[in-house]
């Protein structure tokens, strides 16, 4: 119950897009259409979840043994770039078909600060390695899910008169904010 | 003592950076994803870099970000 409750958390109370701005670059940039923000979303969640646990076994098991964890933040950074080069790579050896889905999308995680969010967060609120995974699954996840929320949206808004001053950005901006206090509402589910 | 450790650390992951980059490179691309280009509109990040990945020919396709 305590891992679902903080699943719900994750994923809708504690949106990382609406209540820590973090990730905003994709956001904004790939979500013009729905079957790229799915692509980019199933690739991010992918990403994450393996990063983050990743991130808890080197922060758990070597620097805390050794008392270097004042190096988690530069350890984790260059432990993410790795870990996507090799699933990019494992993706183009093994599976040309889901490269051809989310390898584009894969060297754009590498610069979602998102990721780098989740590893430290599992770190800081001392999560052990289940509520690691669960933490990884639903941060994610809660990205996606506002990702193909707000393309649904862009998708019909392209059809309508948009004054010329809020053309492009400026009206997904105002959109984004709208949807950031409707969620806020949800504060009280858990 | 830790201090080294400490660079040690680092380096073994930088080189595994490395060693990754360069065979993530070299792994040749499957057939039919040559050209494949993220539809991303870009978001007014000047510096981002992925930004020349979105722009044909020079000309970015980007919308009312100046």
């Amino acid at each position: 119950m305590q891992l679902f409750t903080m699943f719900i958390s994750a994923m809708l109370i504690n949106n990382i897009i609406l209540s820590k701005f973090l990730g905003m670059c994709p956001f904004m940039g790939v979500s013009t259409r729905l079957e790229n923000a799915v692509g980019m979303g199933v690739a991010v969640i992918f990403v994450i979840f393996g990063a983050s646990v990743l991130s808890w076994f080197l922060y758990y098991y070597v620097l805390v043994p050794l008392h270097l964890e004042y190096m988690e933040l530069i350890c984790f950074i260059l432990l993410i770039a790795a870990f996507v080069q090799f699933v990019e790579m494992f993706i183009k050896k093994n599976s040309p078909g889901l490269y051809k889905q989310l390898g584009i999308y894969l060297p754009l995680i590498t610069t979602n600060c998102a990721v780098l969010y989740v590893a430290q967060d599992n770190i800081t609120q001392g999560y052990n390695l289940l509520e690691t995974m669960v933490n990884s699954v639903a941060v994610p996840a809660g990205f996606m899910l506002m990702l193909c929320i707000f393309a649904c949206i862009r998708e019909r808004l392209q059809g309508n008169d948009v004054p010329k001053a809020f053309e492009g950005n400026p009206i997904a901006f105002i959109i984004a904010a709208i949807m950031a206090v409707a969620f806020t509402s949800l504060s009280g589910l858990v | 003592m830790k201090a080294l450790l400490a660079v040690l650390i680092i380096a073994v992951l930088f080189g595994l950076n490395v060693w990754l980059y360069r065979a993530n490179k070299k792994t040749p691309v499957p057939a039919g994803c040559e050209n494949l280009r993220p539809e991303c509109n870009a978001c007014g990040i000047r510096d981002c870099a992925m930004r020349g990945q979105f722009t044909s020919g020079g000309k970015e396709d980007n919308h009312g970000n100046h």
